[in-house]
């Protein structure tokens, strides 16, 4: 078994590949970020992926959209390879929902605006049917009521929640997360994680960059540490928390636990 | 927003009002250095306005000079029977920013006090005048300027006094412009100026009160403005406040390019060939252009569009070549029309959508072409500014002209130069950074000495181009470059995340640029943008070099050769140096303003 596929239940093998990296390699200038990352995220997976700053972690998910280019390896999303051409970096970039530290809501544009954006830009839906569908999803994360405010006028966990539901509002078949809760308030916090936790039980296929460990453990089928670019270890929550077989995985845990 | 009264012990303590006394001692004379630094500058200042006022006074200088050549530095040879054009752009200018005003209910509450302070120190200095006026002053003069400035400062702190709290008493801004407009009336309906003019060629002078050609339409004006902005805030409360602003927005874009044209075209306007060849032109391309982008907005036909959009681009170029070998003859708007088809069907897949996308994408680019059409025409109007018929254009309306169709169309000239200049693509970013960096190395006079004299030699035989049109497109290329530049700090500023996000969420690069990116630039630019508009707006003067008569060729030149005013510059430069600050330091103003309010949305 490749380290890709450790740690799967047979139930879980079974089902479809939804990302596939083998052998990403990736430097910025001299320095190499990702050292031939080998990972599969099955059909309806929450992956969390684990490691101190500078492993390579938001890169990794960043070349899974073609945020950053992989130089080496080779990286196919629902059966569709990345490669240079355009229309295919679109395509998954429109299935692939992304939502970043740093929130990135367009400040210029209502909340309700943020979101229908790119349902009528790029999924060519009509104003009326994106708005509702917009509606439902402040909805489900909790804030309809602040549908015509502005980015600026919100709290940081509200706009991280409007972010949830933009990316949400393409019906992606996979989400990003790259460190989401990071950049908010302590109390904020645990509302960003109640919405993330819902959408993981709707049965969506995550990949989760964080630090916290009470959703990794809660949450995520599997557990992936990396370090220097490199995946050294993957597992169940279970054999993550109690039993960790690399010295490094000890070391980084011990540390944060 | 409504305001919410607190209790007085939660307000913020009121800042006390200092008495002008206390003011002077602790800003004036607190220290030696400073009491030195206040009494020398007093004097170097006094020293300068004496100077000043003893060049306005000096008995050289001919008033009147002025006074009768007014109609001529405003309008030039615009024919006196065709003023109400004029009027009636003026009249829709009033008309807008007072509905403007009503839509943005933009009417803050100014303090007694203010007033109070602004209208004692507007007597103040008329005191001044009237006390360091070199001898040459008339006595008459120097009564009237001593009378005003008594008058003004006994009336305000009279009204200071009378009024209880003055600091906090308050008066809506409206207000305040309707006492203005009612103070600058009575002046020009009863003050007796006496009337200036030309008849058959020689100054005449009467005595008595501006000719009421000139006061009713002041008059009518100002009733026009604060007549709408009373209309405008009792629509209000009838209709969708998010309708009218659009609509106001809307009228700020395109609204003047259609009054300006009243007034530039021609009294001998041909409109045979304006109906035989230029609406027919205009209606073809905007109505088949509508059509076609309206058929292939379709998001299943975007692979038709690519390959007719490319066919379309292989044909403009093709235009251009056979008027390079002079094949076939062609009206060179024609041609651009051509290009800017083939331009909007590339883009018909990025704006493609459903039924009321596709509708809008086809009426804006038919609301485009008409304008475009409309400004190509007015702009080129055969005879405008002909050299060969005597020029009717000119003076400050040409100034205004100008300067507003050189920012209306270097604004999309350089829109689009910054984006080329921050592309990735190696090809336009050479491209673009050549063509600013060559316009921005040159000196504008030679620009436009350039298109205005070698640019009809290069034209292919047959199609000629008006002195004003040469001008105008010389003008245009210089001003692109420099907006192109300051449009670039607004991209810079724009952060990586919004890039980011944007293509995260699968929007092409023309959906990112045009939804995302822009609408952050430009508003970041826009005090840039408003300090080259009065740029633009002061360098108009250079047209006076290439043979437009503005206002500088008036003055310098025109007036002076008079044989009644024979060497008279100074009343005239002085009285041009007035208007072009006027206008400046308004629009400076208003910029000022406009990032206030840009800066209280941010901090939101």
């Amino acid at each position: 078994m490749s380290i890709a596929d450790q740690a799967l239940t047979e139930e879980m093998a079974s089902r479809r590949d939804m990302i596939v990296c083998r052998g990403v390699k990736k430097w910025f200038g001299d320095f190499q970020a990702l050292a031939g990352v080998d990972i599969t995220v099955k059909d309806r997976e929450v992956m969390v992926v684990l490691g101190p700053s500078g492993s390579g972690k938001s890169t990794l998910i960043r070349c899974i959209n073609r945020l950053e280019v992989h130089q080496e390896g080779e990286i196919v999303v629902d059966g569709v390879e990345m490669t240079n051409d355009m229309r295919n970096i679109e395509k998954i970039r429109s299935e692939v929902g992304m939502v970043f530290q740093q929130f990135n809501l367009f400040p210029h544009l209502t909340v309700l605006d943020n979101i229908t954006l790119a349902p009528i830009w790029v999924r060519k839906r009509a104003r009326v049917e994106a708005e509702a569908k917009a509606m439902e999803l402040l909805e489900r994360v909790g804030i309809p009521e602040q549908a015509n405010k502005f980015p600026g006028q919100l709290s940081g966990g509200q706009q991280q929640r409007v972010a949830i539901a933009r990316s949400l509002a393409m019906e992606p078949k996979i989400m990003l997360f790259d460190e989401p809760t990071s950049a908010l308030d302590p109390e904020m916090i645990s509302e960003v994680l109640d919405v993330m936790k819902d959408l993981a039980r709707g049965g969506m296929t995550m990949i989760v960059v964080t630090h916290e460990m009470g959703f990794a453990r809660e949450v995520a089928d599997r557990l992936v540490f990396m370090e220097s670019g490199d995946v050294v270890e993957v597992g169940t929550p279970e054999h993550f928390f109690t039993n960790p077989t690399e010295e490094r995985t000890k070391l980084f845990l011990s540390q944060i636990l | 927003m409504s305001e919410v009264t607190l209790p007085a012990a939660q307000r913020a303590p009121e800042a006390e009002s200092v008495s002008p006394g206390r003011w002077v001692r602790e800003n004036l004379f607190s220290s030696v250095s400073n009491v030195i630094q206040t009494v020398f500058f007093s004097l170097v200042l006094l020293g300068l306005l004496r100077w000043v006022l003893g060049q306005i006074f000096s008995e050289e200088a001919n008033w009147t000079s002025v006074a009768t050549n007014m109609r001529l530095l405003f309008t030039y040879n615009y024919p006196t029977e065709q003023f109400v054009r004029i009027w009636f752009a003026a009249g829709a200018l009033f008309l807008a920013v007072g509905a403007s005003f009503a839509a943005w209910n933009l009417n803050p509450m100014v303090t007694v006090r203010r007033i109070g302070v602004a209208v004692v120190g507007t007597g103040a200095v008329s005191l001044v005048v009237a006390l360091i006026s070199p001898d040459t002053t008339p006595s008459a003069v120097r009564t009237g300027f001593l009378a005003v400035g008594i008058g003004l400062v006994v009336l305000a702190l009279a009204v200071l006094k009378v009024v209880p709290e003055p600091h906090r008493r308050q008066v809506p801004f409206i207000g305040m412009l309707a006492g203005v407009a009612v103070l600058v009336c009575g002046v020009l309906w009863f003050f007796p100026f006496g009337d200036y003019g030309f008849a058959d060629g020689a100054p005449t002078a009467k005595s008595g009160t501006i000719d009421s050609s000139t006061s009713l339409p002041v008059t009518v004006m100002f009733l026009i403005m604060i007549g709408t902005y009373l209309a405008g805030r009792a629509l209000a409360r009838v209709i969708d406040l998010g309708w009218l602003r659009r609509t106001m927005i809307g009228w700020w874009v395109i609204g003047p390019a259609f009054v300006v044209f009243l007034v530039l075209r021609d009294p001998e306007f041909d409109w045979g060939y304006v109906l035989a060849v230029d609406v027919p032109m205009g209606a073809a391309f905007a109505v088949g252009g509508a059509v076609l982008l309206y058929l292939l907005a379709k998001p299943s036909r975007s692979d038709l569009a690519r390959v007719i959009g490319a066919l379309l681009v292989a044909l403009a170029l093709f235009h251009w070549v056979a008027a390079f070998f002079g094949w076939y003859p062609m009206l060179q708007k024609a041609r651009f029309s051509f290009a800017l088809v083939a331009v909007a069907v590339l883009l018909a897949p990025t704006f493609a959508g459903e039924r009321a996308a596709r509708l809008r994408f086809a009426g804006g680019w038919f609301g485009f072409m008409v304008l475009f059409h409309w400004l190509l025409t007015g702009i080129n109007t055969p005879s405008t500014l002909d050299i060969a018929a005597p020029p009717f254009l000119g003076g400050f309306v040409l100034t205004v002209s100008i300067a507003y169709y050189v920012m209306l169309a270097s604004f999309p000239l350089g829109v689009l130069l910054s984006l080329a200049r921050t592309s990735k693509m190696p090809i336009f970013r050479v491209l673009a950074t050549t063509y600013i960096e060559v316009v921005r190395g040159v000196p504008l006079i030679t620009v436009l000495f350039f298109f205005s004299i070698m640019l009809p030699l290069f034209l292919p035989g047959g199609m000629g181009i008006s002195d004003l049109a040469a001008v105008f497109a010389g003008y245009t290329v210089f001003s692109a470059a420099y907006m192109a530049e300051n449009i670039r700090g607004g991209l810079q500023s724009v952060r990586r995340g919004q890039y980011e996000a944007a293509d995260a969420l699968g929007l092409t690069t023309v959906q990112r640029t045009a939804f995302i990116v822009l609408p952050q630039a430009l508003r970041v630019s826009i005090p840039n943008l408003v300090g080259q508009a009065i740029a633009t707006f002061k360098e108009t003067s250079l047209i006076a070099i290439v043979g437009g008569f503005d206002l500088l060729r008036i003055a310098n030149s025109t007036i002076p050769n008079q044989p009644d005013f024979l060497g008279q510059k100074r009343p005239a430069l002085f009285f041009i140096s007035l208007v072009y600050f006027v206008v400046a330091y308004s629009m400076s103003r208003a910029s000022r303003n406009l990032e206030e309010r840009l800066q209280e949305g941010q901090a939101r």
